[in-house]
């Protein structure tokens, strides 16, 4: 029995790191081959070109903003979906994962028609940074909303019917003790929206107008690098916005392990 | 509870399994073994290849042929074929597309001969076989660049020097993703050229005409998509692409300038396809009346004379032949890809009004720079 499941402990660590290395380590490797194989002074060329600071600018400014905004839209989805009870609750929920499944093109196209020229509400986001940072707020919500989701739902009333019972207002006991608690799972969440968002092409290349150094997203500029030829430049913006998605993960992952220590 | 549902599906699973073998016969007719012909071409060109197929699986040529399709913005294709991708017959927007093909060994480095090898077309006006309008070898479908304004042309464009007026919006794509927008722009500097105007006055046309641009989507028919969804006043496009539109009921309006440059598409059977009768036998098709004048029917001017003479009274005509100036007649491709179109910029000494290489990436730039 012991040495079975060694061996089946053994054979999954095997499983998992050759998966690990066929789809994520091997492809990773080869990206940054190509983006420091003409050399470091290369790589920094090609990430400082204007073009690029622009769209990495844009990218990342978008991106910053959306997450933002859905980690308060996605807190109070969870908690609605959670804590309320209304009629088509059911439905919302498995609503809440469309973006996902839906093809980002078509949503891109969507937001187009229904926020672009010819609105029929008369507001045109198209061409603008708030219209990629709608389409990305869309592609992204899912991610909130189901990291906060199950640790609402495990969440129990005492402490708050005690901090409640003693005296405290609906605002403070949300503030001391529902939030710090959702706190690691909203930041986890808020993290893969922001890798999520910055990567984002299908549904944002079209609402953006797709203008070089003005409206042009990041995701755009690589693939125009890769349609001309420029592989290795190509290689050296796509692991230059990785290095800052990787940065804002860890630190998102550091701030969530803090407050869930402090929590505990 | 879950004996019913095994019970269907293995239903389901006995059922698929007796109807594969059945289906395998049926795709395998007794006489004849099919052949598939792989076709990549640019985004545009898509739908008329589809007509042109079922046309030709209509003559005996084309009798157990089918065909596979891929259409994309030219250098996504051409990048995608570079890399592996299979292909028969190509379709590319302009010719430096071919070019690369050529270095990476996909088509033969004569593959414009085989207008005269398999289409049996012949540029010199003698003999029986047929005459080309223009004479560039491998050139399958002419057409020109024209504008696409709303119904009623409000603002009331006629010429390229409306374009770069102030307030007017342009649509056009990417120039470094899709071969449209490299005939686009390289239009409204031919039109100033044909104005008997100076090159450095043609740079000047650009430059207004660029920071007119309001949006430059991926591919030409992604800038078709943004220009039918409401953005800009004025869309740059193929001729035969604006044609398509207005006969699908876009709520369009086609506007040719008096001057403008003579679109030329390429086309090859590769390395591959020449291996296959079939790729062949399209190819030929394609080059003949039929095929010829089924294109001309789909808004492509022909490169028959033939079929152009019968075909002419359909397209706007020009009044001088300077008006309609071929890439040729600028400077070619290769010189006009990296003068225009280079990623690097570089000024002459002494000079840095423009540069003398890449001058739409610096112009790009410019206008990002006072937007």
């Amino acid at each position: 029995m012991h040495v079975l499941t060694r061996l089946g402990r053994g054979s999954a660590k095997g499983l998992a790191m050759t998966y690990l290395s066929l789809i994520v380590l091997i492809p990773l490797a080869a990206l940054l081959t190509n983006a420091f194989n003409q050399g470091l002074g290369s790589f920094w060329a090609a990430v400082t070109q204007q073009e690029s600071i622009d769209a990495l600018r844009l990218t990342l400014t978008c991106a910053l903003v959306a997450s933002a905004i859905n980690a308060v839209a996605g807190l109070a989805t969870a908690w609605v979906l959670v804590r309320d009870r209304f009629v088509g609750q059911a439905i919302l929920n498995s609503i809440i994962d469309l973006p996902f499944a839906l093809p980002t093109v078509v949503a891109g196209v969507t937001f187009y028609t229904l926020y672009g020229p010819l609105s029929p509400f008369h507001v045109n986001i198209t061409g603008t940074w708030i219209g990629i940072t709608v389409a990305i707020m869309f592609v992204t919500l899912p991610f909130t909303v189901r990291s906060v989701q199950p640790v609402l739902e495990s969440f129990t009333f005492n402490a708050e019917s005690a901090a409640a019972t003693l005296g405290a207002s609906p605002a403070r006991v949300f503030r001391t003790i529902t939030l710090p608690a959702l706190m690691p799972a909203l930041l986890t969440g808020t993290g893969l929206a922001f890798a999520r968002a910055i990567g984002e092409y299908g549904s944002v290349v079209f609402i953006s107008n797709n203008l070089p150094y003005r409206s042009e997203v990041a995701s755009s500029y690589i693939y125009s690098l890769t349609t001309s030829n420029q592989t290795n430049s190509a290689a050296a913006v796509a692991v230059a916005l990785l290095i800052i998605a990787l940065i804002l993960l860890i630190f998102f992952n550091v701030l969530s392990q803090r407050l869930a220590r402090r929590s505990a | 509870m879950h004996s019913r549902p095994s019970k269907w599906f293995r239903l389901a699973v006995v059922g698929t399994a007796a109807a594969l073998p059945l289906t395998m016969l049926s795709l395998e007719p007794a006489q004849a073994a099919t052949t598939n012909v792989s076709v990549v071409g640019y985004s545009v060109v898509g739908p008329a290849f589809t007509a042109l197929e079922t046309d030709f699986k209509a003559t005996p040529a084309g009798q157990n042929v089918t065909f596979t399709n891929s259409f994309g913005a030219s250098d996504t294709e051409t990048n995608n074929l570079v890399k592996g991708q299979s292909a028969d017959l190509v379709n590319l927007s302009y010719e430096p597309n071919m070019a690369t093909l050529v270095t990476y060994n996909k088509i033969p480095a004569n593959w414009a001969n085989q207008e005269r090898t398999i289409g049996g077309v012949n540029a010199a006006l003698r003999g029986k076989r047929q005459v080309t309008v223009y004479h560039t070898p491998g050139i399958v479908t002419d057409s020109v660049v024209v504008f696409i304004v709303r119904p009623g042309n409000p603002l009331g464009i006629t010429n390229w020097g409306d374009l770069a007026k102030s307030g007017v919006q342009v649509v056009t794509p990417n120039p470094v993703t899709s071969g449209s927008a490299r005939w686009n722009l390289l239009a409204g500097y031919s039109a100033q050229i044909s104005l008997g105007r100076t090159p450095n006055e043609g740079q000047d046309y650009l430059k207004a005409l660029i920071s007119n641009t309001i949006a430059q989507p991926v591919s030409g028919s992604a800038a078709l998509a943004a220009f039918v969804g409401g953005t800009g006043n004025v869309l740059l496009d193929y001729e035969d692409d604006a044609l398509a539109a207005v006969a699908a009921g876009d709520k369009i309006q086609i506007v040719t300038p008096p001057q403008t440059l003579l679109i030329e598409n390429p086309i090859a059977v590769t390395d591959l396809g020449l291996t296959d009768p079939a790729a062949v036998a399209f190819y030929k098709f394609l080059f003949s009346t039929a095929g010829q004048t089924a294109l001309a029917g789909l808004g492509y001017r022909s490169v028959l004379k033939s079929v152009w003479t019968s075909t002419e009274s359909k397209f706007t005509s020009f009044k001088k032949p300077t008006d309609l100036l071929t890439v040729e007649a600028l400077s070619g491709w290769t010189n006009l890809n990296t003068e225009f179109f280079s990623p690097n910029v570089v000024f002459p000494s002494g000079n840095t009004t423009y540069p003398t290489q890449g001058i739409v990436t610096y112009l790009e730039k410019f206008a990002g720079s006072t937007s």
